[in-house]
């Protein structure tokens, strides 16, 4: 919904045909975030990649199978819950509480708790769009494509992430480049490596998981230079809603002292929603 | 020689130059139309250019602007006048107001956003402003195709996002920028005019606020502005008066930048003066021709003058003294010239200034030129250019007479008169 | 008595020969003024040539073929089928114009380039990569790397402002995201394999060229948005226009011409026209001046001549046509001066074209393909036409004013020592 700082009173001429945001440090083709922790985390490649498709010869068969694994853990999850972002910038800090539902990987509605000057804002993700809601002005606006690549909320997500439907096992050729002891935890270390065609834009994803319960521990996004671009870690790890999932997730663009820290207070599964749930009706309602 | 002397020839000169009236007449017109077309195509060519730099300043930009040092190119948001803190505006236009050659000045604050109607949205950069200061900067009040500028809580739009919004005057839409405090502002709007400026995306991508209402939206200070726009009397003085902004406020706060459009119109500064060598070009075959010219008359009128010298010579003038009546006579001839030619130049021109040359028409039926843009052709007064002209010119007409006067009194007074 | 036309023509040579000085400067008005409003408008000829060619070529062509309601809706859905493209393509070569013209298919999209550094917003243009490198030549001036090539598939030549401000070099990965025909928003891997930069922001920062059957499997158009053909010159633009219209009148494509299709390169040219003629007549009014000028000024020292022929026996009319053989041979022979003159000019001086820079302000570091300083000149036939016409009535004119004097004179009067 917000167009990145750079894209602000750009000067005239120029604005004029380009128009546009830039927005740094907000790449497409992360995990959703919201489906991300509400899939409680095991989205970093788990979650998400369990909704891919058939798996290519390239992929390690053993990843396929941890894969798998966790989609029978997730699949046709309804969830609810209280979550917390903390967004630090150069220029400002914030910090917002937001009450989540999702449903499937292709349904959410995230709704702000506080601050109370922006209470009762909320986003709508259905499959590949985003609506939002502004309460200040008691209006629904679709966020259009050209502003899908633009920041969400402010924050280090921009709105492709949230929606992007993520397709990891179709984009990249993953295989375990490390599996074994690590700091003292039993893990593997996935690589991502982009297949020829893939529209996407990293050069390399990397992902630490836990082999015990597994559980993320990291996952590093390079470019093509294999320059770390950033960075998301997790942790808390503790049992919500009757299941073990990180609970704080912190996400850092490599330049600058930004980051993104987003943090679960409540959650819940199987909480018995349906898509008639994630209306543009439910999205205005305040409750 | 008497000591008068100086007189008598200058009277002779007066003499010989209404003797033969006609010829008199035929080389004081070459040298005077001359003049006068020289005058005027300076004026005119001054003209076009300032009218360039005119409809690529005096549109939105200004010809000066002051910023904060690491304002551009990025834009950020953050990146006010006197840093986070801000400055006091009232000081600072105070300020400029007062530096000699600025005939206006306006604080301007941006931002970026969405401006929707719910169903249809546009990203767009807002400017928030005053509207009384922009009449002297900018031309988007004379814009206004309906409506009126934006009062506190109003908003005007330019003409094409009007129409991919479908909302008009008195119509309402929903501004979302993210704010300067990380929070996402937002806000009804009325719609309170649609402007068409015609050029360069404006209209597409441009809205204006009032600047308080700006400010709250994306929640900064009073004291927080991006730009002061500032208009100069003649663009070609921008480089002069930005340098006395720069001093005027350099006290007010620290790290202020003054560019002129020069700097921050970089490529109209190029267009402009590809466009400025192009009329060299042209301007130096014109007064080539009209060297020529008076040159080429003097000639023919000097040298069917050989029999009168060669007589003047039989008689006992010595040769100085007849290169010196050739001498007086031509300044004569040009100072008579020269008022004639000024007389008929100078009205056209205080015409073409007063009353610029609408070229809409030769511009045909597609022109999308909006309000804001004059396809006119005027005239500029200029000194130096005239001056320069006026030497020239009279400079060829003695030495053009000179020379065949020169060539006569190299041979004996017999064979001239003869017309060996 | 009986006019012998030899006879007189003789005397008016023998009359110009006589006073050759005479005859050579006003011969020398006449043949300098039209040389220089040849040279004058060749060269603003040349520079509006200029202007429309580099529009044009970076635009749309001089004229485009677009699916009927394209140029309003903008959207995909509209484009034209490979049937339209081919009757396109056919209709724009009715003309069979000399040196013919380049016909390049192409599909424009509006849509987002992104980069591990960022996103902005993209220009996209599907094209023949062989087409282009003769249409728009962003391919003739790479800055780095190189054009797109027959067989090329994930690649892009992009503007410079882009690279920059997305942290792409020469093999970068890409992705483009766009709304597709079929409605959803599709990404598409491209790498960077060329750098271009005009000058022009909107360009350096926007424009992106893929290969063209990239841009059709990725976008789900099986023809293409739009066919824009460059002529040899833009004044064919009418008729190969009309021509096309009349010819694609039922089959659902519009023809738009570059006047239309770029309004501000056209306003900006028509504009400066006016400012040319303005500048032109003042040229023309001077030289008109200083053909006159000679005229009068020999029609004054010659009153003694003419007043010796006519007492010598010629009758009025005789004396008056021979005044005026003369004016028409000064014409005559300063028009092939003039004309040989101008051409020579032009093709010693400007043959490598006017380069502007040197007259320009040295801090000036600008430029690129859009604002090249250096002007070519560009011979129009209508303009000599009218430069050598307008010569020619001046001569004549002023011809006819000196033989009337001859003829009306009294040739008492006329023979008296002044």
């Amino acid at each position: 919904m917000e167009m990145k700082r750079s894209a602000q009173a750009e000067r005239p001429a120029r604005t004029a045909r380009t128009g546009g945001a830039v927005s740094r440090g907000a790449p497409a083709g992360m995990p959703a975030l919201c489906r991300t922790a509400l899939s409680a985390f095991t989205l970093a490649a788990l979650a998400t990649l369990a909704a891919a498709g058939p798996a290519r010869a390239q992929t390690d068969p053993r990843v396929l199978e941890i894969i798998d694994e966790v989609d029978r853990l997730m699949r046709g999850e309804s969830s609810s819950g209280l979550m917390r972002m903390e967004i630090d910038t150069e220029h400002w800090s914030r910090a917002l509480e937001m009450r989540i539902w999702s449903l499937g990987t292709e349904h959410s509605l995230v709704r702000v708790e506080s601050p109370a000057r922006e209470a009762g804002t909320a986003t709508l993700m259905v499959e590949n769009e985003v609506w939002n809601y502004l309460p200040n002005v008691d209006r629904t606006i679709k966020v259009p494509p050209s502003m899908m690549l633009g920041s969400w909320m402010g924050s280090h997500f921009t709105n492709d992430d949230l929606v992007k439907e993520s397709r990891l096992i179709e984009d990249y050729d993953i295989v375990i480049s490390h599996e074994g002891p690590r700091d003292g935890q039993d893990v593997w270390e996935f690589t991502l490596t982009p297949k020829p065609d893939a529209p996407v834009i990293w050069g390399r994803i990397e992902q630490q998981i836990r082999k015990g319960d597994r559980m993320p521990i990291w996952a590093r996004y390079f470019d093509e230079d294999g320059t770390l671009v950033r960075t998301m870690n997790f942790s808390g790890f503790q049992v919500m809603g009757g299941r073990t999932l990180p609970t704080r997730m912190v996400m850092e663009p490599t330049d600058g002292e930004e980051r993104t820290v987003v943090t679960y207070l409540e959650l819940e599964f199987d909480v018995g929603l349906d898509e008639d749930f994630f209306s543009l009706r439910n999205l205005r309602a305040r409750r | 020689m008497p000591k008068h002397d100086g007189d008598i020839w200058r009277r002779i000169a007066w003499r010989n130059l209404w003797r033969n009236r006609r010829r008199t007449v035929i080389t004081a017109s070459a040298l005077s139309f001359a003049f006068a077309a020289a005058v005027l195509m300076i004026a005119l060519m001054d003209g076009m250019l300032e009218e360039m730099v005119s409809n690529g300043t005096r549109v939105v930009t200004g010809q000066v602007q002051i910023h904060a040092q690491n304002y551009d190119p990025e834009r950020s948001i953050h990146d006010t006048m006197g840093g986070r803190g801000g400055l006091d505006v009232a000081a600072l236009m105070d300020a400029v107001d007062a530096v000699g050659g600025v005939t206006g000045a306006a604080p301007r604050v941006y931002g970026g956003g969405l401006v929707s109607t719910g169903d249809e949205s546009a990203g767009a950069v807002l400017m928030g402003m005053d509207p009384a200061r922009e009449e002297g900067v900018s031309r988007f009040g004379a814009a206004l195709v309906e409506g009126r500028m934006p009062g506190p809580g109003e908003i005007a739009i330019g003409a094409d996002m009007a129409e991919s919004l479908g909302v008009g005057t008195g119509g309402e839409v929903v501004l979302v920028a993210p704010a300067a405090d990380g929070s996402t502002g937002n806000e009804l709007f009325a719609v309170s005019g649609i402007f068409s400026l015609g050029m360069g995306g404006f209209d597409e991508t441009f809205a204006l606020l009032d600047m308080g209402s700006l400010q709250d939206l994306v929640a900064m200070d009073r004291d927080r502005i991006h730009e002061v726009a500032i208009a100069v009397e003649r663009t070609g003085d921008a480089e002069a008066v930005a340098d006395r902004v720069e001093e005027a406020v350099a006290g007010l706060s620290e790290g202020l930048l003054t560019e002129p459009w020069s700097v921050f119109q970089a490529r109209l500064y190029f267009v402009t003066s590809l466009a400025a060598a192009m009329n060299t070009m042209i301007a130096v075959m014109i007064f080539g021709m009209a060297v020529f010219g008076v040159a080429n008359t003097m000639l023919l009128a000097t040298f069917e003058r050989r029999r009168e010298f060669a007589v003047a010579r039989a008689l006992g003038t010595s040769g100085g003294a007849i290169m010196r009546i050739v001498v007086i006579e031509g300044l004569f001839l040009g100072l008579v010239s020269l008022a004639a030619g000024a007389a008929l130049a100078v009205p056209v021109v205080v015409y073409f200034h007063e009353f610029p040359l609408d070229l809409s028409r030769f511009v045909g039926t597609y022109s999308m030129m909006g309000s804001a843009v004059r396809p006119v052709l005027t005239a500029e007064y200029s000194w130096d250019g005239p001056l320069v002209s006026a030497l020239a010119l009279v400079a060829t007409g003695i030495v053009s007479a000179l020379y065949p006067a020169w060539r006569t009194l190299r041979v004996p007074p017999a064979d001239a008169l003869a017309g060996r | 008595m009986k006019t012998r036309y030899p006879t007189l023509v003789r005397l008016a040579l023998r009359n110009l020969g006589r006073e050759l000085r005479r005859s050579a400067l006003t011969a020398a008005a006449m043949a300098l003024g039209l040389a220089l409003l040849i040279v004058s408008r060749t060269l603003s000829d040349g520079a509006h040539e200029d202007w429309i060619e580099a529009g044009v070529r970076l635009g749309e062509g001089h004229l485009v073929f677009n699916a009927a309601g394209y140029r309003d809706s903008e959207s995909l859905e509209d484009h034209l089928s490979p049937d339209q493209v081919a009757a396109s393509v056919a209709a724009a070569g009715l003309s069979e114009l000399p040196g013919g013209e380049v016909n390049s298919v192409r599909i424009a999209a509006r849509g987002l380039a992104s980069s591990a550094d960022g996103a902005m917003p993209a220009w996209i243009l599907g094209v023949d990569p062989d087409v282009e490198l003769i249409f728009s030549e962003l391919g003739a001036d790479v800055l780095e790397g190189r054009y797109l090539q027959q067989g090329d598939r994930l690649h892009a030549f992009i503007g410079q402002g882009m690279a920059t401000r997305l942290g792409l070099r020469i093999g970068s990965r890409m992705v483009l995201t766009a709304q597709v025909a079929e409605g959803g928003i599709e990404g598409q891997l491209v790498r960077v394999v060329g750098l271009f930069r005009t000058g022009a922001d909107e360009l350096d920062d926007a424009l992106v060229h893929i290969p063209l059957a990239t841009a059709q499997s990725w976008l789900g158009v099986d023809g293409a948005t739009s066919v824009a053909t460059l002529l040899p010159h833009s004044a064919f633009t009418r008729q190969v226009v009309e021509q096309a219209t009349a010819a694609l009148a039922r089959a659902g494509v519009d023809v738009t011409g570059w006047e239309e299709s770029t309004p501000d390169l056209y306003s900006a040219v028509k504009m400066d026209d006016a400012g040319d003629w303005v500048f032109h007549f003042i040229l023309f009014a001077i030289v008109a001046l200083a053909i006159l000028n000679a005229v009068f000024m020999s029609v004054l020292h010659r009153k003694r001549e003419f007043g010796l022929l006519r007492a010598l026996g010629l009758s009025a009319r005789d004396t008056g046509l021979i005044v005026f053989i003369e004016g028409v041979l000064l014409t005559a022979a300063s028009g092939v001066i003039g004309v040989s003159l101008g051409f020579a000019l032009v093709w010693v001086f400007f043959r490598n074209g006017l380069d502007l820079s040197e007259m320009m302000p040295p801090d000036l570091t600008f430029g690129g393909i859009v604002f090249d300083p250096v002007l070519y000149p560009v011979i129009e036939v209508k303009h000599l036409t009218q430069s050598l016409f307008f010569t020619a009535v001046i001569g004549l004119s002023a011809s006819v004013y000196p033989a009337w004097q001859a003829a009306a004179l009294d040739p008492a009067e006329s023979v008296k020592v002044e």
